[in-house]
């Protein structure tokens, strides 16, 4: 069977090298291990990858993250999740899980069609409308980068997505967008 | 189903065969102020009994058929550019009085089914839209239609006035279709949601097309006709 590139992205350097290592005893290999979606976006840039396997405690900052629009992501939960935030992965799998079962999920997760990949829903994530209210009201990128304490290259990451999701690119339409869905009161405006 | 017309048009085509093709170009005799009828006039003698470049009417007919159409740079001459600015002058008229209202009437009428709040943020919305249509075109006009008016003094006409606001217009007309399509109350009926949606559409295949002549048109002829002041 054909073998598959996979990188992952999780902050506890062991579980990382755990989760490697079953990997490359599986079908897979090891294209970068990072810890945070910035160094995925840039892993993504220079390699092939066909799996993301990451940290489920990432799941708002992978909504940003544009390089895995096409590329299905495996999430590793520590803890328990809301089911709107299991559905965005591919497939999950828990530190309890074993190796074999682990690369069993990441293997479904390479064949699945496209259409199972993070971040095609066209429903606005939780932290989507955060930014929107915040575009709406007038904010900067660095503005709401600091109220949200993200990345500004996170905000334009969102931002970008949410262009793409509402279908709406200026400020202004996206102001409307906001009030006529009840995400913003016009009268603050 | 139209037949497109195909790229170059010869002056010796049936205007009617023009028209029948490609019913867009309609607009350009009505901003050129043609007279019809034609009877089976060819599109040469309607330009002569009009007292219009033949050539020209050609390029702006194909560039409205095919927005992929560039016409030649040897094919323009310094003595086009008043007609096509008459031409382009005589559309911001029918966007500003025609176009524009046409689409807030149907607009109003999708507000008397909305609530007061979307009633507000939509009228505010659209009044926005349009009076930056209309200042971008006042812009146009004076600095860069009034190349012609300067004949004794040398001007340069500012071109890069005109590359965001065009990109910001078509952006504003996609929000307000998508809007309209998407986040209006179910309140709203869809006869007058359509009838909005199909003014709108119009309008910015319309001001596609005029950014197009603009850019691919306008620009190089004057260029050409600095070229020659000098």
């Amino acid at each position: 069977m054909k073998r598959y590139n996979v990188a992952i992205v999780e902050p506890a350097a062991l579980v990382a090298e755990g989760i490697a290592s079953i990997i490359r005893d599986g079908e897979g290999d090891v294209v970068g291990i990072v810890g945070t979606t910035a160094e995925l976006e840039a892993l993504l840039r220079g390699a092939e990858v066909d799996v993301v396997i990451a940290s489920a405690s990432l799941h708002r900052d992978l909504e940003a993250c544009v390089a895995i629009d096409d590329i299905p992501v495996v999430g590793i939960l520590t803890s328990l999740m809301e089911d709107d935030v299991l559905r965005k992965f591919a497939a999950t799998a828990t530190i309890y899980t074993s190796g074999e079962e682990l690369q069993r999920i990441v293997r479904r997760a390479v064949d699945l069609p496209a259409e199972h990949n993070y971040a095609e829903s066209h429903e606005l994530s939780e932290r989507e409308r955060d930014v929107l209210i915040l575009v709406a009201k007038g904010f900067t990128n660095k503005e709401i980068a600091s109220e949200l304490n993200i990345s500004p290259h996170t905000v334009i990451s969102h931002r970008k997505n949410i262009v793409h999701k509402t279908g709406i690119r200026s400020v202004a339409g996206l102001t409307v967008y906001a009030v006529l869905n009840n995400l913003i009161d016009g009268e603050q405006l | 189903m139209n037949r497109r017309i195909a790229t170059p048009l010869s002056p010796d085509m049936n205007i009617f065969e023009l028209i029948d093709s490609e019913p867009s170009v309609l607009s350009i005799f009505s901003r050129l102020a043609i007279r019809l009828p034609f009877g089976d006039m060819s599109i040469g003698d309607m330009c002569l009994r009009d007292g219009y470049s033949t050539e020209l009417f050609l390029i702006l007919c194909s560039m409205h058929a095919d927005m992929g159409y560039r016409p030649a740079v040897s094919d323009l001459r310094a003595d086009m550019l008043p007609e096509v600015i008459g031409y382009l002058r005589a559309s911001h008229h029918y966007y500003a009085s025609h176009m524009l209202p046409h689409a807030s009437a149907h607009l109003e009428d999708i507000l008397a089914h909305a609530d007061s709040r979307s009633r507000k943020v939509l009228r505010r919305f659209y009044d926005d839209y349009t009076r930056y249509i209309v200042d971008h075109f006042q812009k146009e006009e004076e600095h860069i239609f009034m190349v012609i008016n300067s004949a004794t003094q040398r001007c340069d006409a500012d071109f890069s006035i005109i590359d965001t606001p065009h990109t910001d217009i078509d952006d504003r007309t996609n929000d307000i279709a998508s809007l309209v399509t998407k986040s209006l109350p179910e309140t709203v009926p869809t006869a007058l949601r359509c009838a909005m949606l199909k003014d709108i559409y119009a309008l910015r295949d319309d001001l596609r097309r005029h950014s197009n002549i603009e850019m691919h048109l306008l620009k190089p002829l004057v260029e050409i006709y600095l070229t020659t002041k000098e």
